[in-house]
């Protein structure tokens, strides 16, 4: 039951109704089994995993708690064994094929060979973050009931985002009176998230799989090349950004607030601003639980500096799947980091970026360019036709032209101008919002938001047709 | 013995601004709001220690432990070794 599916729509109308009718005390058991239900649907022979990852929080959490003494020992035992649970169900196949020698490119036929609980990378890393939060004292255990919820929660199970225990734990009490604004910034979220999925990413992939297939990319002129490049980044930011936006929405409907995970990305100024602003929450994550203890340990000494900067991101690409161009793309992104750090040491007083104006806009530019030519092993479905695809890039000027249809070359531009004013968008959106407080039954209320709203749902609609999965839910 | 918390405020203050190059309010956001970064936080902290004369052990932290003056004063006093 996919996020953009009617089936889901349905089942999410009901579950709200009833979350607001029934008595408070009932709200917990009511999400606990929609969630469970929920996740059920997608695969019902991993049903238990949740449970099984709770299960071993509390047993670990309650043994630091019981033997102070044995606690950092509790403490890495059941991240060892977590880690093991998602190696197991990830990557077995991955590394038996890299010892055997036959690895091939990103995922494609390896994640079919291999039955995969879907959201796995998600909430075993929650559960990761969970132990060492309660191991350092910033989160007490609660009852095992409470700590079921937080791992089956349906808003952001599939695919994030990911969630600290102290964010979203004192949430599930489950306890706020009804709001209006609840169901306005629910449903502001689940139609914009809707049509960015079912309409802007969907119609962009149809082009960028014809890009990426098997023979294509090696006839590809410069010039189409780029454009299917960064057609792939345009549709896998509407995408990730489409299903955060349900599962925040989805958080909102019933007064939870889950974190955000995107801020316009490619307006980031620098490699680093890049991680600030995609998938926010896997980068905290990565600061709060890697990259910041192993830099502190090293006291950000250079050398283990750039080396963790790079193997860190190397790990981050294998999060997303067990694939050699997963890897490629975060070493990738681990280098552009490295040489970012390099050159504002180098610098020195102020960041790099704000030295000069000028720099400023070179930082920009070259940021969105790497992001661009990274994205491409991420896509590809081998490192052969990534090469191939980088070569057709930097090497086929004047050639063969118009594999595409003009609507794919106005339409990718289109979105990428889109992607140029989003912020400017979205500041009048905010003062629009902004203005219209208190003002009870504002034109903006009654009238913008609902047309809106039917508007974005015919869009959702008249796109059903087209595949619908969310890139990320493969993660 | 770890000095009090008004010492710590001040050198908390001015280590923060002479990192960013500003003045830094006590409840200004720092590392949530993007003013630094984690290895500006490790920069921080030893900042922190040459002041304060101590020894801050980072590896139990986390970058939003300095997110602003308050938050790195109940740090050091929670953490902080002479």
């Amino acid at each position: 039951m996919a996020f953009n599916s009617l089936a889901y729509l349905a089942f999410l109308s009901v579950v709200v109704t009833l979350y607001w009718l029934v008595p408070v005390r009932l709200r917990g058991g009511l999400v606990f089994a929609a969630s469970v239900a929920f996740y059920a649907l997608w695969n019902v022979v991993f049903a238990w995993l949740p449970l099984l990852i709770a299960a071993i929080v509390f047993a670990c959490g309650k043994l630091m708690a019981g033997q102070a003494h044995a606690a950092k020992r509790w403490a890495a035992g059941g991240i060892a064994f977590l880690l093991a649970l998602l190696i197991a169900f990830k990557y077995r196949i991955f590394l038996f094929d890299m010892f055997a020698g036959s690895a091939g490119g990103n995922g494609g036929s390896l994640t079919a060979r291999v039955i995969f609980p879907v959201g796995i990378s998600f909430y075993t890393f929650e559960a990761i973050a969970f132990l060492v939060d309660v191991r350092q004292g910033r989160v007490k255990m609660p009852g095992f009931v409470r700590l079921c919820l937080f791992f089956y929660f349906w808003p952001n199970i599939l695919s994030g985002p990911i969630v600290r225990a102290r964010e979203l734990m004192p949430q599930l009490e489950l306890n706020k009176p009804f709001e209006p604004r609840f169901v306005f910034e629910g449903l502001d979220r689940m139609v914009w998230g809707l049509v960015q999925k079912n309409v802007i990413a969907n119609l962009l992939g149809i082009w960028v799989d014809r890009g990426f297939s098997a023979e294509l990319p090696e006839r590809l002129s410069a010039l189409d090349g780029w454009f299917v490049a960064i057609a792939f980044g345009l549709q896998i930011y509407f995408d990730f950004a489409g299903y955060t936006n349900m599962a925040i929405g989805a958080g909102r409907l019933i007064g939870v607030t889950l974190p955000e995970n995107f801020r316009q990305p490619y307006h980031a100024a620098t490699p680093a601003d890049f991680w600030n602003r995609w998938h926010m929450t896997l980068s905290r994550w990565i600061r709060d639980y890697l990259f910041f203890p192993i830099n502190a340990r090293w006291k950000g000494a250079p050398g283990p500096l750039y080396a963790s900067l790079i193997g860190v991101m190397a790990l981050v690409g294998l999060w997303h799947g067990a694939g050699w161009g997963f890897l490629l793309w975060g070493t990738l992104h681990g280098m552009y980091l490295a040489g970012y750090r390099a050159y504002e040491s180098f610098k020195q007083g102020g960041t790099a970026a704000s030295a000069r104006s000028w720099h400023s806009w070179l930082w920009r530019a070259a940021t969105l360019v790497a992001v661009v030519l990274a994205w491409v092993p991420f896509r590809a479905p081998s490192l052969s036709s990534a090469t191939a695809m980088w070569s057709a890039m930097f090497s086929h000027f004047g050639g063969e032209q118009a594999k595409f249809s003009g609507l794919f070359y106005g339409f990718t531009m289109v979105v990428a101008l889109f992607c140029a004013i989003e912020p400017a968008l979205m500041n009048v959106l905010a003062e629009a919002e902004e203005a219209s407080e208190g003002e009870g039954l504002s034109l903006f209320r009654i009238v913008v938001r609902p047309v809106a709203y039917l508007f974005g749902f015919f869009l959702f609609l008249l796109f059903d047709q087209n595949y619908s999965q969310f890139i990320y839910s493969q993660f | 013995m770890l000095p009090d918390a008004e010492t710590i405020r001040k050198a908390a203050r001015a280590a923060a601004s002479e990192l960013t190059g500003k003045a830094v309010r006590d409840e200004q956001k720092l590392v949530s709001s993007g003013l630094i970064d984690s290895l500006a936080v490790l920069k921080l902290i030893s900042l922190l220690e040459k002041k304060l004369q101590i020894s801050i052990p980072p590896e139990t932290l986390q970058p939003e432990d300095f997110d602003d003056v308050n938050l790195i004063v109940e740090t050091i006093e929670r953490v902080g070794r002479d």
